[in-house]
């Protein structure tokens, strides 16, 4: 048992050594010997704390006196100096409105955006998001095979957050590099020249959401930006117009990084695993299901992060107050101890719902409701139109290599004869 | 401190004494109620904590936040829907009986 409480000793323990927090090859694997051998261990290439089980990372997650979720955002890396100043002389002013901030700030902030980011309105959008789909979904047929990151799952989502946003004349792919950009910035390990040139269109991502909001003070329309500026009243106690700029450039980001992997991902999972893509063929009702299996099964976002506001024990190791601490997800999901054979994907497991790839509480993922109407519209159509769809043989595309997001850079697939559309 | 009882989409009783200010959600998931997933801690923004409080009235009326989630909800909205987390457990409550919709 390699109780591991001291950092220098955790710098030599075994299972510090094996921990490739940017690459997930193997990472189920090796976070299984953690879970067994060090919960709790401490990683000194990235200075973070590595919480691997689920009873750990829950607690954590429970405890927001305890554990702040001021670092939620950090870049892993660090803005080179030049770039900092590049972004305070050109107006940069981003703060932390949601994921990232503490209460009250946090309750009062969350309320407001909870006003329009809700289950309710999602529903709304239901049609909306499956004519979008259906849209890309008749794009592919008549081919006999297509990447379906490049024609469907890479642009679809970014798509959906522009209706919350009321934009329509905007490249989805543009949104998708900003996206990508910050992602590098906060989770990746981008060289300084990557880093200063992804500030710049960092810079240009948040002036565009600026001009948004902007827009909408004059012309209101019935999306996000307007319910937030209809809800500020004026009233900075509510809402500054700043913190209304945040909290769309939050959206554009958050909308779709991990929407896109999460669908490429369930469309993997369940060709990789041919029996349930047959079962669901047979009984699209038990798509909801699925999904929660590839959510705990395959997690999409791997890690998230806190930082300790003072000493505290888990699984028997002590984190120092400020300790910067990284919730393993992923492992979280797999813990023996809640799942059975916790590396079969079954989708008729009783408790894959109770996965923690949204997080848990005060700050739950508020686009959980509008990815899971996502993923389902997507499988529901794609396996109408495409029963017969399977992974072209030989391929090992690229995965995205930051600490939280992971997914493949492109997924080849044979669309089959048999078309039911 | 309450006595509660959950009845599972499957028909399962499940019984547990709950203190006092634990509110029925907590509960739920420290007894592996299968249904019940509170995944927003309580901080109502998920619905995966609804149940239906059987006929008798002794938890009150859901608030306007709790209604506006109930009306989305996974399983649909009927008399005695609440969710769990805004129901703490106290004496007046001892037997209640809530019943858990189908998880899926």
């Amino acid at each position: 048992m390699a109780v591991v409480d001291q950092r220098p000793t955790a710098a030599r323990c075994p299972v510090t050594s094996g921990f490739r927090p940017f690459d997930h090859d193997g990472t189920y694997e090796f976070f299984s010997m953690a879970r067994r051998e060090a919960p709790v261990f401490y990683n000194e290439e990235t200075d973070y704390w590595v919480v691997t089980k689920r009873e750990d990372v829950l607690s954590v997650f429970k405890d927001p006196e305890r554990f702040s979720a001021s670092n939620v955002l950090d870049s892993l890396e660090g803005y080179p100096e030049e770039l900092t100043r590049f972004l305070t002389d050109n107006g940069f002013t981003v703060e932390p409105v949601q994921s990232n901030t503490d209460r009250p700030r946090h309750t009062r902030i969350r309320q407001s955006a909870g006003q329009f980011l809700n289950p309710r309105r999602y529903r709304e959008y239901e049609p909306r998001i499956r004519a979008l789909v259906r849209e890309y979904v008749n794009g592919l047929r008549g081919k006999d095979e297509a990447d379906i990151v490049a024609e469907l799952t890479h642009e679809m989502p970014a798509r959906v957050v522009f209706m919350l946003l009321g934009v329509d004349d905007v490249d989805p792919l543009m949104i998708k590099r900003w996206a990508l950009n910050r992602a590098t910035m906060i989770w990746g390990k981008p060289t300084r020249q990557e880093m200063i040139d992804a500030g710049h269109e960092l810079n240009d991502f948040f002036h565009f959401c600026k001009e948004i909001v902007e827009d909408r003070k004059w012309a209101p329309r019935d999306d996000y930006p307007s319910k937030l500026l209809e809800l500020r009243g004026g009233d900075d106690s509510v809402l500054t117009e700043n913190e209304i700029v945040c909290l769309v450039f939050a959206l554009l980001l958050a909308g779709h990084e991990a929407v896109t992997n999460g669908l490429t991902i369930s469309i993997l999972t369940l060709l990789e695993n041919r029996g349930t893509w047959e079962e669901l063929v047979a009984d699209p009702a038990l798509i909801p299901r699925a999904i929660e299996e590839v959510l705990r099964h395959s997690t999409p976002v791997m890690t998230w992060r806190r930082r300790a506001l003072e000493d505290v024990e888990l699984s028997g190791v002590t984190i120092p107050a400020g300790g910067k601490v990284l919730l393993s997800l992923a492992s979280a999901n797999h813990d023996e101890g809640q799942y059975e054979r916790p590396s079969d994907f079954d989708i008729h497991r009783p408790d894959a719902r109770g996965h923690l790839s949204f997080g848990y509480g005060i700050h739950v993922c508020m686009g959980a409701p509008l990815a899971r109407i996502e993923m389902k519209i997507v499988l529901e159509e794609l396996i109408n139109a495409f029963p017969g769809m399977e992974l072209v043989k030989g391929q090992r595309p690229a995965w995205t290599k930051t600490m939280a997001h992971r997914g493949p850079q492109s997924l080849l697939v044979r669309l089959g004869g048999s078309d039911h559309g | 401190m309450a006595e509660v009882t959950w009845i599972t989409a499957g028909g399962e009783r499940i019984t547990a004494e709950v203190g006092d200010g634990v509110n029925l959600m907590e509960a739920a998931v420290a007894n592996r109620v299968p249904g019940i997933v509170g995944e927003c801690g309580g901080g109502m923004m998920c619905a995966t904590c609804h149940v239906y409080v059987e006929s008798d009235h002794r938890t009150g009326e859901p608030g306007p936040i709790e209604a506006d989630l109930l009306d989305f909800a996974d399983a649909p909205r009927r008399d005695g829907s609440r969710l769990s987390c805004q129901i703490s457990a106290r004496p007046e409550l001892d037997g209640i009986t809530v019943e858990v919709p189908p998880a899926w």
